[in-house]
């Protein structure tokens, strides 16, 4: 019983993180119907920038800062170069297009840390026993940034005037634009935002895994999936996508080791032939016609 | 019926595009012997031209997909891992022969194709993608975990001894299989340019560029996706018994998800949608990789800019370049012999 009630922690650590990277590609799909591949590099360039600065510096809430920075910096510049040439484009040249670019940043992290997986020390190595359970407090504190983050977000497309129009820009962008609203500025601040969340998702987990060049692709299939079966452009969805591909992994992982590595994958195979809509999708936008 | 062909280019059998008219047998033919030529010429570099014709198979599977059909895949290593197992399987505990395994090979692509491609062609292009990315990496852990009974897991499998040789063309042979390549690249080329001509190429492209359509002139646009779906995922097959024949062994990591992207790359490094893109674009790929292995560790860095120039400035590829410098020569030619033409009507006036 003790190990279902750990695997249930370390599930909602895993969801937390899922959702914080999975953000920039959903909101990326959802506000400017462009399917980002390049949204991992966030990840991985926050994951290293986080390593670089604590092993700096030794502080490892600096470096999680400095990583939703230089998320928001490559976001920023993805954005205003790259993204808003690729609108209204055919999705092949999207996708290959921001693969490239993923390929690109790939190799720049290669060139400045090398090709070698580096450790990341736990800031919190703490475990708690609370009726006879230990829990790791650091899993339970990425869930609570990773809520944090979800009611932020949620407070600012809901209750702000700029929210508000993003959330509008999304049904109809014409529309928007008539009433002398810049929809492209308020895009790349949405965009620049949720890039930077996944630098911060790239912090915090670096130290439950080895920061390497390619842990990017990993998170990509994995936030894909998270994605999709929240509903492409739904916030709510995916955060709700992410708590169940968290404890999919966790509790699939404790039940037989080989489902953590396989189990998301038959759900997003069972998904997108069951209900390719995801859980809050819009009607139709799966299917060709 | 003249008419009708000729106001309708791209349903006319022999009106086709201005670029595709100088597609004469001549390409193939001279493409193969540049090939073959160019092993002897660099004789340390046969495993690279192998490869390259090898490649080429798979990238014109994938080319169907992507240039015709306009779906991208990010799966294709898992129809290129199910060939390589099938004919590796076969050869590893069944029998000895080399040309049955191919045949299982393309057995096994026609059933993949059967099975996955009703499920498949009817969703949209990004759901293409992804669904076929989640098969590649339940694919992998099958070979990998499930059946580690008779694949041996990451260990893969050995089997040169069991191969019998064959006549004529010895194909555990490295420079005979070689040859043997390039005759299976050229019989695959000559089908492919015969399909590209066909009213069937021209279907094909219809579906890309508008579906609905296609639909209303009253094309069954499913059947003509399924049979795309089916040629990629036969020649992605054949491609893989090649390979397992090639190296004698096989491993899970021709199947590893992180490979989808190489055959995506060189479909457009080649040219999409073009006839001898796929050619172009192994021959392209491979090369700048092996380059590049020259000098880097790590090919991401090129391959990625590279990608992105050809997306933006050569939205051709490398073969829409050589088909522009060749259509130039072309309408040179013509233009002189108009001129000459007209001079002789001013002699003659």
């Amino acid at each position: 019983m003790d190990k279902w009630i750990t695997a249930v922690i370390y599930g909602l650590g895993q969801g937390g993180i899922l959702f914080l990277v999975s953000l920039a590609l959903s909101i990326g799909y959802g506000l400017m119907r462009v399917v980002n591949m390049e949204s991992m590099l966030y990840y991985t360039f926050g994951a290293y920038v986080s390593y670089t600065i604590m092993k700096v510096t030794g502080n490892f809430f600096f470096g999680a800062l400095c990583a939703f920075g230089i998320g928001a910096i490559l976001g920023f510049i993805v954005e205003t170069q790259l993204l808003r040439r690729l609108y209204h484009k055919e999705m092949m040249f999207t996708v290959s297009a921001t693969y490239s670019v993923f390929l690109i940043g790939i190799g720049f992290v290669q060139f400045i840390w090398g090709l070698n997986p580096k450790p990341v020390a736990m800031p919190i190595d703490k475990m708690v026993r609370i009726i006879g359970v230990s829990i790791p407090v650091y899993r339970v504190i990425v869930f609570i940034v990773a809520a944090v983050v979800y009611v932020l977000i949620t407070l600012m497309l809901n209750r702000t005037i700029a929210g508000k129009a993003i959330m509008a820009g999304v049904d109809s962008r014409p529309q928007v634009e008539a009433l002398g609203i810049n929809v492209n500025k308020i895009f790349t601040v949405t965009f620049v935002i949720a890039s930077g969340i996944a630098g911060l998702g790239g912090a915090l987990n670096a130290p439950m895994m080895m920061v390497g060049p390619y842990m990017g692709f990993d998170m990509l299939l994995l936030s894909f999936i998270t994605v999709i079966f929240g509903g492409l452009g739904s916030v709510k969805g995916t955060a709700l996508s992410a708590l169940i591909m968290g404890q999919v992994m966790s509790l699939g992982g404790t039940l037989w080791s080989p489902l953590a590595f396989i189990a998301p994958f038959l759900v997003m195979f069972i998904v997108i032939l069951v209900r390719p809509n995801g859980l809050f999708g819009v009607k139709g936008a799966s299917y060709a016609g | 019926m003249t008419s009708i062909t000729n106001t309708v280019p791209a349903f006319g059998k022999y009106e086709l595009a201005p670029h595709r008219r100088n597609m004469s047998i001549l390409y193939p033919i001279v493409f193969i012997l540049l090939l073959t030529i160019s092993r002897y010429i660099f004789p340390n570099k046969m495993t690279l031209f192998i490869e390259v014709g090898i490649f080429a198979i798979y990238v014109m599977g994938n080319n169907v997909l992507m240039g015709y059909l306009g779906l991208v895949s990010f799966g294709q290593p898992f129809y290129l891992s199910v060939g390589a197992y099938s004919a590796a399987l076969y050869l590893a505990h069944v029998g000895h022969s080399v040309y049955i395994a191919m045949a299982l090979s393309i057995v096994a692509g026609i059933g993949l194709s059967l099975v996955f491609g009703p499920i498949f062609i009817r969703l949209r292009s990004s759901y293409f993608t992804l669904i076929n990315a989640a098969l590649c990496a339940m694919g992998l852990f099958m070979f990998e975990k499930l059946l580690i009974g008779v694949t041996n897991g990451n260990d893969g499998l050995w089997y040169r001894k069991k191969m019998n040789p064959t006549p004529i063309l010895n194909l555990k042979n490295t420079s005979d299989f070689f040859l043997f390549t390039m005759i299976i690249l050229f019989i695959i080329l000559l089908i492919y340019r015969q399909i590209d001509r066909s009213a069937l190429g021209a279907m094909f492209r219809g579906v890309r560029v508008n579906e609905k359509k296609m639909e209303f002139i009253g094309f069954n646009t499913f059947k003509i996706r399924w049979l795309g779906f089916g040629i990629a995922s036969v020649l992605s097959t054949f491609a893989g018994s090649l390979y397992a024949i090639n190296l004698a062994f096989v491993n899970p990591s021709l199947g590893e998800n992180s490979r989808a992207i190489e055959v995506v790359v060189a479909t457009l490094i080649g040219g999409v949608g073009s006839l001898y893109g796929g050619l172009f674009g192994a021959l392209g790929f491979l090369g700048i990789k092996d380059i590049v292995s020259n000098f880097v560790s790590r090919w991401e860095l090129i391959v990625g800019i590279i990608t992105l120039v050809v997306l933006f400035k050569f939205s051709g590829g490398l073969w829409g370049v050589v088909s522009s410098i060749t259509g130039r020569i072309n309408r040179n030619k013509a233009l002189t012999r108009i001129k000459e033409k007209s001079k002789m009507k001013k002699k003659v006036q």
